[in-house]
Parts: structure tokens; C-alpha cells; sequence
């Protein structure tokens, strides 16, 4: 082996050299477009979804239909699915009902595992609704109380606010008695936060919509672990939302 | 032929370092601070309220510019609010001169027996920056159902008198006055800088 250069062999070192150069320019720009490449796709495909950290679900202390007290507390871990209306509503308000029973027989389709999940009817017309009438209420919907509970309070200011102020769902007495009012679902997460709200449709219920981001929210609580967290949370950060 | 080879060239470059310039942008929102607190991304605003403190009302609103962190707890609190506290002072001091730009305001779920004076001297025994609010029952219920905390009235012993069980998070509102963080119970002194810091950036 001579380490004498061949004929024209300070040439072709030249040309090799340039050829690392030119390289190692290539491999930078491999490496750069790369990242662009990893950032659109997770734009564009967002292999993660969410549902939305809205805002804090309101603080509160009701009574139940046993008249035992139920407060934003004892759901805390769970998810729960609100809806408010009054047991004296006519005949439009039972398809409200009918969405949270739909998703209760449905509920296996959102995989929860271990998740529990509640859901909670308030009624802001606690004047009318005791905890005897919440109760009959129930039991004419064949709703298992332990799963889906329905409860009011007396203090009506305290109900304003969390109805009205917390899950911004409007409510108001007419002069006959009856209310205007918000046919509104709200889903809310183990650490309290609202991730989701349903303005009832006649025309397309909602159910469907509720129950894709209930199955969503769960997967982002049992995979948003270790590493993964950084893929939730920038799913979060890029808005990758779920229709 | 060469002429073409050169414009290949200038264009590559080009469009590298229009690549180099997107990736500069994206990498570090790619890869986020990993907050130990929950984030919220709410565009609504934090909700406002007026209480009284020792030094007067104040308003969330007085606070922009700042970063608020909001407690409810009570003078009369044997553990938790006192842990809490702790915690918090701990980080805040950590932050050095960046201290400043932070304001804790607890907020009374004891409006019966709290005074702001009393307020003022419990909470400035943990850091002589910290506030005290109160107002009436009305008010604190309605501040606390804004802000999801759960509070209510229970016995106690002769020595202590009622005590009040509460929820015991830590509310993170940013300088433009958007709730950013919740910090649930417990979380340590370390974390709660780290975060803060960052939002501080």
C-alpha cells in the first residue's frame, strides 16, 4: 500500500472533499426537513385527538334525589356527564332524557375501563322540585340512581351562578311558571374540567358526538402517561380537536 | 451547465434555511415544558370578582401584568392551607427577583370568622408579598362556584371550633388574565417554581 498519490490523486482528494461537504449539506438537509416533515404530519394527521380543556366546571353543594348531599367533590375522579332541566317541563323536554339514557345503554361503545362516570341531571326549579318529587322523577325514567343522579338546591342565587355563571347553561322563569331554557349537555373530567359542551339539536342528536369524545377522553387519560404525555399535550397545543 | 448548477445550488440553500427558520420556530413548541400543573387553553377570561383586603378591594383585574395564583382556604385551617402555603412561598422565593411578578391572593372560605387584618397576618407569615381576601358569604360562594371550589361548614373540636372543609387546588391566572394552570393538593414546592418560571419566560 503506497500512501504516495497516484496519478492526478491530489485531484480526486479535492473532488472527495467536496463531496463530504456537499455530504454532509444533503444529511442537514434530510435532518431539517425531516422535522418539518414530523411537525406537518402531526398537523395534518394528528395521531393524537383531544377534547378541549374549556374552563373550570363550577364548585357546588345539592341535594340528591335521596336527599343526600351530592358536591363537584364526590365526582372528582370520574368523568360526569350534566344536563339541567325541571321535572314540570313539557312534552320537548323528554328527548334531553332520552339522550342521557341513550348513553348510558350505550356506554360500553366509549371504553372506559376503569374510568367510572356519573351522570347528574340538575333541576333549577327547586322550588317545585323536592328531593320526593326528583325521586319519582327518576323512577318514571327507570334511571339507575346510582349512576345517574338528580339533584337542585334551595339557595337559588347559588344555583344561578352554578348553572348560569359555571356551566353557562341559561335558565329563566317565565310568568307562567314554565322556563326558557338551554337544552345544553356538559362533559366534565376527573380533574373538574369542562372538556366538552352539547348544545341539544332536534334535527341530530348529540349522542354520538358526546360518546366519541367520552371514548376520546379516556383513551388521553389512560395513554397520556410517560413519554406519550408530550404527544397529549401537544395535541392540546397544536389543537388537534376531535369533531 | 454550470450556470444551472449554481442556481440548484442557491435555491437548496434557500429553501434550507427557510427550513432551518421553520424548525427554529417549531422545535421548541414541539417539544413543550412538561407542566406538573393541569393547563388550561380557555379564551374566556378568568372570572373577576371584588373582595376586600387589608390594603383595600381588589379586583382580579388590578392584577394583569402579573401572574395571580389563587387559594381559598381560612385562618383557622390546621393542615392543609398551612402545607399549601408553605409550598408556595418556598417556590416563589426560589424565583428570586422574578418573585415580584407573582401575586398568591387567598381567598377566604371562612367569610364568618376571617377579617381581612387577620387575613393579612396569616398570610404574610408565609411571605410578606402574600394577599387575603374576603367579602360576604354570598360573594365567596359566588367566587367559589366560578372557580370549582367546594367549600362547607363542619364540627370541629372545642379547641378549634367549626372547621371547613374546601377544595384545596391552586389557581394559576397569566398576566393577559387567563386561568393557565390548576396545581392539584400536594404539589411540590420544585414543580410549582418550574412551571411558574416557565409561564414567566
Amino acid at each position: 500500500m503506497s500512501i504516495l498519490p497516484d496519478e492526478g490523486g491530489s485531484f480526486s482528494h479535492l473532488t472527495k472533499h467536496c463531496d463530504m461537504k456537499k455530504g454532509l449539506l444533503y444529511a442537514l438537509y434530510a435532518l431539517i426537513g425531516l422535522v418539518v416533515v414530523a411537525a406537518l404530519a402531526f398537523k395534518i394527521f394528528q395521531p393524537v385527538q383531544v377534547v378541549p380543556r374549556i374552563r373550570l366546571a363550577p364548585g357546588f353543594s345539592l341535594i340528591d334525589q335521596d336527599g343526600q348531599r351530592l358536591t363537584n367533590e364526590d365526582l372528582r375522579g370520574g368523568f360526569v356527564l350534566y344536563n339541567f332541566t325541571y321535572t314540570r317541563c313539557p312534552a320537548p323536554c323528554g328527548n334531553l332524557n332520552q339522550t342521557m339514557q341513550e348513553i348510558q345503554s350505550r356506554l360500553d361503545e366509549a371504553q372506559l375501563g376503569d374510568i367510572s362516570m356519573d351522570f347528574v341531571t340538575i333541576s333549577f326549579d327547586p322550588d317545585y322540585d323536592s328531593p320526593t318529587v326528583l325521586k319519582g322523577y327518576a323512577d318514571g325514567l327507570g334511571a339507575d340512581t346510582s349512576q345517574w343522579k338528580f339533584a337542585t338546591t334551595p339557595d337559588e342565587t347559588l344555583l344561578k351562578a352554578i348553572i348560569g355563571g359555571g356551566f353557562e347553561a341559561y335558565y329563566n322563569q317565565k310568568d307562567d311558571g314554565t322556563f326558557a331554557f338551554d337544552p345544553k349537555f356538559v362533559l366534565v373530567d376527573g380533574w373538574g374540567i369542562i372538556r366538552g359542551e352539547y348544545r341539544y339539536q332536534t334535527q341530530v342528536p348529540d349522542t354520538e358526538r358526546i360518546l366519541r369524545h367520552i371514548r376520546v377522553l379516556a383513551e388521553e387519560v389512560r395513554n397520556s402517561q410517560g413519554s406519550a404525555s408530550l404527544a397529549y399535550e401537544a395535541a392540546h397545543y397544536f389543537l388537534c380537536y376531535t369533531p | 451547465m454550470l450556470k444551472n448548477k449554481r442556481w440548484t445550488f442557491i435555491i437548496g440553500l434557500l429553501a434550507g434555511m427557510g427550513m432551518a427558520v421553520v424548525a427554529v420556530v417549531t422545535l421548541p413548541r414541539l417539544q413543550p415544558h412538561t407542566f406538573y400543573g393541569t393547563v388550561l387553553q380557555s379564551p374566556d377570561k378568568a372570572p373577576d370578582f371584588e373582595l376586600d383586603t387589608a390594603s383595600g378591594t381588589v379586583s382580579l383585574e388590578d392584577f394583569r401584568g402579573k401572574i395571580v395564583l389563587l387559594y381559598f382556604g381560612y385562618t383557622f385551617c390546621p393542615d392543609i392551607c398551612p402545607a399549601t402555603l408553605a409550598e408556595i412561598s418556598k417556590a416563589i422565593t426560589s424565583l428570586g427577583k422574578k418573585a415580584d411578578e407573582i401575586q398568591l391572593m387567598m381567598i377566604s372560605v371562612d367569610p364568618g370568622r376571617d377579617t381581612p387584618e387577620m387575613l393579612r397576618d396569616y398570610v404574610t407569615h408565609f411571605h410578606p408579598s402574600f394577599l387575603g381576601a374576603t367579602g360576604t358569604e354570598e360573594e365567596i360562594a359566588q367566587v367559589a362556584t366560578m372557580y370549582g371550589i367546594f367549600f362547607e361548614k363542619h364540627e370541629g373540636t372545642e379547641a378549634t371550633g367549626y372547621l371547613v372543609d374546601h377544595t384545596a387546588t391552586v389557581m394559576v391566572i397569566d398576566q393577559e388574565g387567563h386561568l393557565k394552570l390548576v396545581f392539584p393538593f400536594g404539589a411540590p414546592a420544585q414543580e410549582i417554581a418550574d412551571d411558574l418560571a416557565f409561564l414567566l419566560k
